[in-house]
């Protein structure tokens, strides 16, 4: 359990981001309110077979990377070539494309860190990073080449089993980094992101580990898209940019992206004996299941017990409330009425930055908490572009017999949910993420000299 | 006869520039009595994908015995590809 007087601090963060260079163009990008949604040219190439083509993609050039594919050529990359040079051919041989993204966020977030060598390398240093889905497109050739071709196993290659296993990108982490402590990765669904940053909170805040490189990843695969395509639950019709629309009134879907975000954490008073640069101290994480049997339906009363673990051991008071708020029809307006119950109606803003970016799936807390630590550096709060129109009418759900939530409509929470960027002194957030399966996770972050 | 077997060895080393953890300048004076383990670096999880490049490269399937028994210097390869190649002419 957690050692008294043990806190943990974010000292660096990096990734791969829909539509821009590195971090910095993600930051201003993001606080001047701008859309990372684009039409999907992989998604347009089949019209009559997909439903939704808009999409936070991320091709292999915008990330300086070029895609080495066999003769004869097929759509599967054999290998991954990094025109910048970060990562050694060896190491892009055993990664899949969010491989590749994760290693290049954890040497981001190493050097924001300042870690030395040695410190990276320690027993005290653990990976933990995860994806949401498998790798699709290393697999996909593997299946087709011995199911549909008939070919032997090996012309998948030799690397299908490192380059498409669950645990791929903490692998792959930490054999390009070297560290000896722990390497794991924990697997959520949507909850990945924020799951694993929360695990490896815990190892340093319970005295098992000093330092983690962690957090989440969604390499760009159409093949990930297909699933959520075929259940109908994507947003469609809308121009790209107006696409991903929680809490309005017309949202239908949430939008497919991909990307990835990693943070490197450490025991707070070693970061500070070493003056470094701390982005936030994570104040406290919680997480739970809705236990209600059900692997899609949001669940209040989960998400209520949520906000009760999370309140159990910390003092939360945020001024930002970072949703999880993925523009599907139930989800957001049960999620804002949980926050709404917990919270009280006024005294803080809701940010749900998948307006802007889509949902990452496995990257989105991880990304989403990055964002986060970029609210309390900026101080300003996200907008929630696209909800233009919040429901002047309770949803269904809200006029069933037994609902224990508030009966107003979204409508009635507008002053919580902006959609210009709001200036303000901010100096707690809470991050929320859920996943399919019914799990939930909630994280409280603060600015040091708050 | 030897002059076959240049043949394929260039063959075997147009497929050997294509395997990025195989570094260039190794690939730089490679002879039949070349070691692909000791003398080029290989990483021994990459054999299995130059065996599978070649049969892509010279049109020819092994059998899995032939791979099991396959030496590591490039002269190794060469004598499996012609025994393949003429195992299959005589099919």
């Amino acid at each position: 359990m957690s050692v008294a007087g043990r806190r943990v601090a974010v000292v660096g963060m990096g990734g791969a981001f829909p539509t821009c260079a590195g971090l910095e163009e993600f930051d201003k990008k993001l606080f001047t309110g701008q859309s990372l949604i684009r039409e999907w040219p992989k998604a347009l190439q089949y019209p009559k077979q997909i439903r939704s083509t808009v999409a936070g993609y991320i091709t292999e050039p915008e990330m300086n990377l070029e895609a080495i594919h066999p003769v004869p050529e097929t759509e599967w990359p054999e290998t991954y070539v990094d025109h910048l040079g970060r990562i050694p051919d060896l190491n892009l041989a055993t990664a899949d494309l969010g491989c590749v993204w994760a290693m290049i966020g954890a040497l981001e977030s190493i050097e924001m860190a300042g870690w030395t060598k040695e410190e990276t390398e320690s027993e005290q240093t653990g990976v933990v990073v995860a994806s949401g889905g498998g790798g699709n497109v290393v697999s996909r050739h593997a299946w087709h080449a011995f199911y549909e071709l008939g070919k032997k196993t090996r012309m998948a290659g030799s690397h299908t089993v490192d380059r498409a296993m669950s645990y791929r990108e903490a692998a792959n982490v930490s054999c390009l980094i070297r560290n000896k402590g722990v390497c794991e990765s924990i697997i959520s669904a949507c909850a990945t992101g924020l799951g694993n940053i929360g695990y490896a909170y815990r190892l340093i805040k319970f005295g098992l580990q000093d330092r983690a490189i962690c957090g989440g990843v969604e390499g760009t695969a159409l093949e990930t898209f297909i699933g959520f395509d075929a259940m109908q639950v994507l947003s469609k019709g809308f121009a790209p940019e107006q696409s991903s629309r929680p809490f309005d009134v017309k949202r239908n879907g949430f939008v497919c992206s991909f990307g990835a975000g990693i943070v490197a954490l450490e025991e707070y008073e070693m970061a500070k004996a070493r003056g470094a640069n701390i982005l936030g101290v994570i104040d406290g994480y919680f997480n739970n299941s809705d236990g209600d049997g059900n692997m899609f339906y949001p669940s209040y009363d989960g998400q209520r017990r949520l906000w009760k673990g999370l309140m159990a051991d910390a003092e939360i008071k945020p001024e930002v409330v970072k949703v999880h708020g993925t523009a599907t029809p139930v989800g957001d307006i049960l999620e804002l009425i949980s926050v709404v119950d917990t919270l009280g109606e006024d005294g803080y803003h809701v940010a749900a930055p998948k307006a802007q970016f889509g949902h990452m799936l496995g990257a989105a807390g991880s990304v989403e908490f990055i964002a986060t630590l970029l609210m309390l550096k900026n101080q300003k709060v996200l907008p929630c572009i696209n909800s233009d129109e919040l429901n002047t009418e309770p949803e269904n759900f809200q006029k069933k017999d037994g609902w224990q939530g508030s009966d107003k409509p979204a409508a009635a929470y507008r002053h919580l949910i902006s959609q210009e960027i709001v200036e303000k002194e901010i100096n707690q957030i809470v991050c929320l993420n859920y996943g399919f399966g019914g799990t939930n996770s909630a994280m409280a972050v603060s600015r040091d000299d708050r | 006869m030897a002059n076959e077997r240049q043949e394929i060895l260039e063959g075997l080393l147009e497929v050997l520039r294509t395997v990025r953890t195989i570094d260039p300048a190794k690939l730089e004076g490679v002879t039949e009595e070349t070691d692909f383990l000791t003398d080029m670096d290989t990483p021994s999880t990459e054999l299995i994908n130059i065996a599978a490049k070649v049969e892509q490269k010279f049109d020819i399937e092994f059998e899995d015995e032939d791979i099991d028994r396959m030496g590591s210097k490039v002269k190794d390869v060469i004598d499996l590809i012609i025994m393949v190649m003429e195992r299959s002419a005589n099919k």
